[in-house]
């Protein structure tokens, strides 16, 4: 399969961020680029589940240029089926999701010049992650608030869509969320917040798991290369469920931002200069 | 100046004002669509802080929809918005109610219509995106309609206080809450009645003093309302102003308004029956108010052929 990164001079914001299309599987993902000046790392973010990327948004794009502000190059994407990207949403599966990240991840990996790549996931995204960490892509990863597997993170997503329909829907017409777990269960598809889910996303969802080497031995990781995990705490709302639309998104993140930023400029991009320093 | 992938471009807007990222979707028959005369565009502006993508994409599946049938389209994130730079007061809301938005908004509108030559743009917000797209109309020449979903005339609070969202989950949750939710409904509704064609004290009078100036004008407008809680179609619910019926009131002979419902979707017209009724209303609205003369010329000879004469 063939990656290609298609970027054009008049998708560059005033920021010179670049959009782009980065082509797998016969359609396009849609890419972000931020450029940093005098990079000292590469970030490639790994977003939250479909439904959660309108909320987490505004956030993550700021996490973007907060770290291209500090020397960290960052790349971010959209899953193929969402947003900007293209493909059919309800024909998704994880597994095309880690394909095409790894596609990505191993594409941004290469380029010049060469840095250290962080890989770093939100939620369902920090399963995508860990994968493609697990299996070599990356010198770090930084995982924000992973799910202990991805059936978590769209049962809860499940449960707050119920939540709001219930509001709406006349007692007689309710129906609580087992009722679409059974639906789902029972291989039928059923409509989340305008996503299609269909019956094998569901079934799959069990089976994506965090890696165990993220959790047996905190700081050092797979492989030896740092690994960070955080539980984002309900502050850190809309990049996690809960908060308030059109109030959170534009809240000061610098207390999260701050400390991982510095976390990928010392564990990653210091240890990467001393090592230039120590071959030369 | 663009490149194209597929049915769709990345853009960067540049010109008039702040600068803005968005997507735009080419009509998929080229230029012959339209004969000699210039298109008319479809530009869709942010709802509230999402993206320009919407709720479950929403608004790619409309612009998509529309593109095709010959109505070139463009979703932009305004400033500080998806991927555009700029910064965002802490009260979104507030600051799009009170017109935030409408400078942008309209430069973004003239920029499209001027860069791809277009003869006007419609201009087509949802709920907060609604608001703005009603306000810029009034500051933008180009603009030659308006489609609004489930567009409010009052000015809603971004965050309600714990103590009203903790009484309205316990009006939902038992027997008894549901009783005093509607005897306090009831008693909104006498009040209400009392006051008589009265605007509440929470009207966004500028909004509404915009409209007053805008419709009475002809220009067309198509109004989409989706269900709410506790309300009959598009009518109010008991105990509140209906502001729809107040504006169509106040549109004037001469207005070009169209209100259509949308049945069993919700606010978000994001599930399937929501984005079908959009789609539907949207399309023949279009057709009907800036039909493409090309593509109809071109439907009735494919009729003529076909039929053999």
């Amino acid at each position: 399969m063939k990656a290609q990164l298609q970027s054009f001079p008049q998708s560059q914001s005033s920021l010179h961020e670049e959009a782009g299309y980065f082509r797998v599987a016969g359609v396009h993902l849609y890419t972000v680029s931020h450029p940093a000046s005098e990079p000292v790392a590469r970030v490639l973010l790994v977003g939250p589940f479909a439904s959660e990327r309108q909320n987490s948004y505004l956030p993550w794009v700021r996490w973007a240029r907060y770290l291209a502000a500090r020397r960290i190059e960052v790349l971010r994407y959209d899953y193929r089926g969402v947003g900007e990207s293209l493909g059919q949403f309800e024909d998704m599966t994880l597994k095309d999701w880690s394909e095409d990240l790894r596609l990505l991840a191993e594409w941004y990996a290469k380029r010049e010049p060469a840095l250290p790549l962080v890989l770093h996931g939100l939620e369902i995204g920090a399963l995508l992650a860990s994968k493609c960490f697990y299996e070599g892509v990356g010198d770090a990863m930084l995982l924000w608030s992973p799910p202990a597997n991805a059936n978590l993170a769209l049962r809860s997503t499940l449960l707050r869509w119920v939540g709001l329909e219930q509001l709406l829907t006349p007692g007689a017409d309710r129906r609580p969320a087992s009722y679409y777990v059974r639906q789902l269960e029972e291989g039928e598809s059923v409509e989340v917040e305008g996503y299609q889910w269909s019956s094998k996303l569901w079934r799959d969802s069990f089976e994506w798991v965090l890696p165990p080497e993220v959790d047996a031995e905190p700081g050092v990781g797979m492989g030896k290369r740092p690994v960070r995990t955080v539980k984002l705490p309900k502050e850190a709302a809309p990049l996690i469920k809960g908060g308030f639309v059109g109030s959170d998104e534009v809240k000061d993140f610098d207390w999260l931002f701050r400390e991982n930023a510095q976390w990928i400029q010392t564990e990653v991009a210091d240890r990467g200069r001393v090592s230039d320093v120590a071959s030369d | 100046m663009l490149q194209a992938i597929e049915s769709r471009e990345l853009i960067t807007l540049d010109r008039f004002g702040p600068v803005v990222q968005g997507t735009y979707h080419r009509p998929n028959d080229g230029d012959s669509a339209s004969g000699n005369k210039k298109r008319i565009g479809v530009l869709f502006l942010n709802s509230l802080s999402l993206p320009r993508a919407a709720t479950g994409d929403s608004s790619v599946y409309w612009a998509d929809r529309f593109a095709a049938s010959g109505y070139p389209c463009f979703r932009i994130d305004l400033p500080g918005l998806g991927d555009s730079d700029g910064e965002l007061p802490q009260d979104l809301l507030g600051f799009i109610n009170s017109g935030g938005f409408e400078s942008a908004a309209a430069q973004k509108a003239r920029e499209i219509a001027e860069t791809f030559n277009l003869s006007g743009v419609i201009l087509l917000g949802h709920c907060a995106g609604a608001v703005s797209a009603l306000l810029a109309a009034a500051k933008c020449r180009e603009c030659k309609g308006l489609i609004l979903l489930d567009v409010y005339f009052h000015l809603p609070q971004a965050v309600r206080p714990a103590i009203r969202r903790k009484m309205s989950d316990w009006a939902l949750k038992c027997r008894l809450g549901r009783l005093a939710s509607n005897v306090y409904h009831q008693l909104r509704e006498i009040r209400l009645r009392m006051r008589g064609n009265r605007l509440p004290e929470n009207a966004n009078f500028p909004l509404i003093k915009c409209w007053k100036e805008l419709a009475p004008t002809g220009l067309p407008i198509l109004i989409l309302k989706a269900p709410a809680r506790r309300a009959m179609g598009a009518k109010a619910r008991t105990g509140e102003f209906d502001y729809l019926e107040h504006v169509l009131k106040i549109a004037g002979p001469r207005s070009q308004v169209t209100v259509k419902f949308a049945e069993g979707t919700d606010h978000s017209f994001a599930n399937r029956l929501g984005r079908k009724a959009v789609e539907q209303h949207t399309e023949d609205w279009l057709k009907s108010n800036f039909p493409l003369i090309g593509r109809r010329l071109s439907s009735e000879l494919a009729t003529l052929e076909s039929s053999g004469d």
